[in-house]
């Protein structure tokens, strides 16, 4: 079997790693035998060498008791949206609207909009965002502002990325797909009828091609921000340190992904 | 039997079970790539701690991108060693911490052991050019598949392929001079 030693070694590594023996692979190779041999005996004992470290079990489950605390706190903290607002009357909506914004325009709340991951005003920030989407008070509002949020992880993960702290951009990455999966769930929502005569039926209280215009209308929002959304990221990729370019790269090519996901739904609903 | 996809996709409702799951499958393989990168004890567990705080805070918005979830973990990781070691104005430390322990689990005596081959181990690999020593650890200490490691370093297949070999040349002419 000819090939590149590289290769060749790669292929052995591979077969090693899955239990197979150093003898069944040089079987395969006799013309790089000779060559092999050490290499892949240096490899199986670092291999060997490197099972040696280990954490410290007292460590993992220290670490382990930490993380089942964190995770029983954000249950707690988990409550099903809108349900506050399911019983809640009118005025006190509205009243709660009025309440948020002047707190929004106060010193603590504005300095949080920009700041960022691993900060003490960044839990500000995304709770300012959740109060947000609670009180929005129609459908296509909530859609514009997952949309508006999308591009706020995608400015973070730009501003991470000059900075060359790269540890939350695969975290920002999923959070910003999160905003675009939310923007799919709504516009699922969303009726599109076959131009013609209105169809026969009870009234369901569906305006005939309203709803088809909301499409349209999500469609170019969600065209406008892929194009911000990545404009923002190329030029980070510039400008962002060798180290955390790999990361910018594979946010570019999951954020393009995401969006393309999220579009192709809405552009099949349209031409329906 | 439940594939890793079922795995991930409970943890991410919040299961319990299947976050252990996924702890108790990378936990090691994460510590001992950080340790690899880091050469420090203390350091490693700050660090490997610091990885999986991140990574349950950002399960829930975890998606399955048809790669295995150490992917996206090792990104987290990879990231956070490279965090650190900015911040430390990347010297790589020349030795450990001598008082910690590799391991310290119930037996002194494999405790010893076991840390004399790893200070071997990190002498071995202090002599790679730094990015020989990411794709070593990350193929040897993260388990990362070729094609993982391209992904991660934004490298293609075969250049991570031609750093493998030459760094295994260089680790087994390092132990021949030792011995």
């Amino acid at each position: 079997m000819a090939g590149k030693i590289e290769d060749i070694l790669d292929n052995c590594l591979e077969r090693i790693f899955k239990g197979e023996s150093i003898e069944d692979c040089l079987k395969d190779y006799p013309e790089h035998a000779s060559e092999l041999e050490p290499l892949l005996k240096t490899s199986s004992s670092f291999m060997q060498k490197s099972f040696t470290i280990c954490p410290d079990s007292e460590f993992k489950a220290r670490t382990y008791s930490q993380l089942r605390a964190r995770l029983y706190t954000r249950r707690e903290k988990a409550q099903p949206r809108g349900k506050f607002f399911a019983w809640s009357p009118r005025w006190a909506v509205a009243f709660t609207a009025v309440l948020v914004v002047l707190i929004a325009s106060t010193g603590t709340v504005a300095a949080s909009t920009s700041a960022l991951p691993g900060e003490k005003l960044y839990p500000i920030k995304l709770a300012t965002e959740n109060v947000r989407l609670t009180l929005a008070f129609s459908d296509m509002d909530e859609a514009k502002l997952h949309i508006q949020f999308a591009e706020r992880r995608a400015e973070e993960i730009a501003e991470m990325a000059r900075r060359g702290e790269g540890s939350q951009i695969p975290v920002l990455t999923e959070q910003l797909a999160t905003h675009l999966d939310e923007v799919n769930e709504i516009g699922k929502a969303w009726k599109v009828r076959e131009k013609g005569p209105p169809a026969l039926g009870p009234y369901d209280g569906v305006e005939p091609y309203a709803e088809a215009e909301k499409v349209e209308k999500l469609k170019v929002m969600l065209s406008d921000s892929r194009l911000r959304s990545l404009a923002i990221l190329e030029n980070s990729l510039e400008e962002s340190t060798g180290s955390t370019k790999p990361s910018v790269q594979q946010a570019i090519s999951d954020i393009k992904e995401d969006y393309d996901k999220v579009l192709f739904k809405e552009e099949a609903k349209a031409s329906q | 039997m439940p594939t890793e996809k079922d795995t991930v996709s409970r943890a991410i409702r919040g299961d319990e079970e299947a976050f252990a799951q996924l702890y108790e499958k990378h936990f090691a393989k994460v510590y001992r790539y950080i340790f690899l990168r880091v050469e420090n004890q203390s350091e490693a567990e700050d660090l490997t701690q610091e990885v999986f705080v991140k990574a349950l805070e950002g399960i829930g918005s975890y998606r399955w991108r048809n790669l295995p979830f150490a992917s996206w973990l090792f990104r987290i990781a990879h990231n956070q060693v490279i965090d650190y070691l900015r911040k430390q104005g990347k010297v790589e430390k020349t030795s450990w911490d001598e008082d910690m322990p590799l391991v310290a689990d119930s037996d002194p005596v494999l405790a010893v052991e076991q840390k004399i081959k790893g200070e071997k181990l990190i002498e071995n690999i202090r002599n790679l050019s730094p990015a020989q020593r990411e794709v070593i650890s990350l193929r040897f200490g993260a388990e990362l598949s070729i094609a993982e490691v391209a992904k991660l370093l934004g490298k293609s297949p075969g250049t991570v392929k031609a750093l493998q070999y030459n760094g295994i040349v260089a680790l087994r002419k390092k132990m021949l001079d030792e011995a």
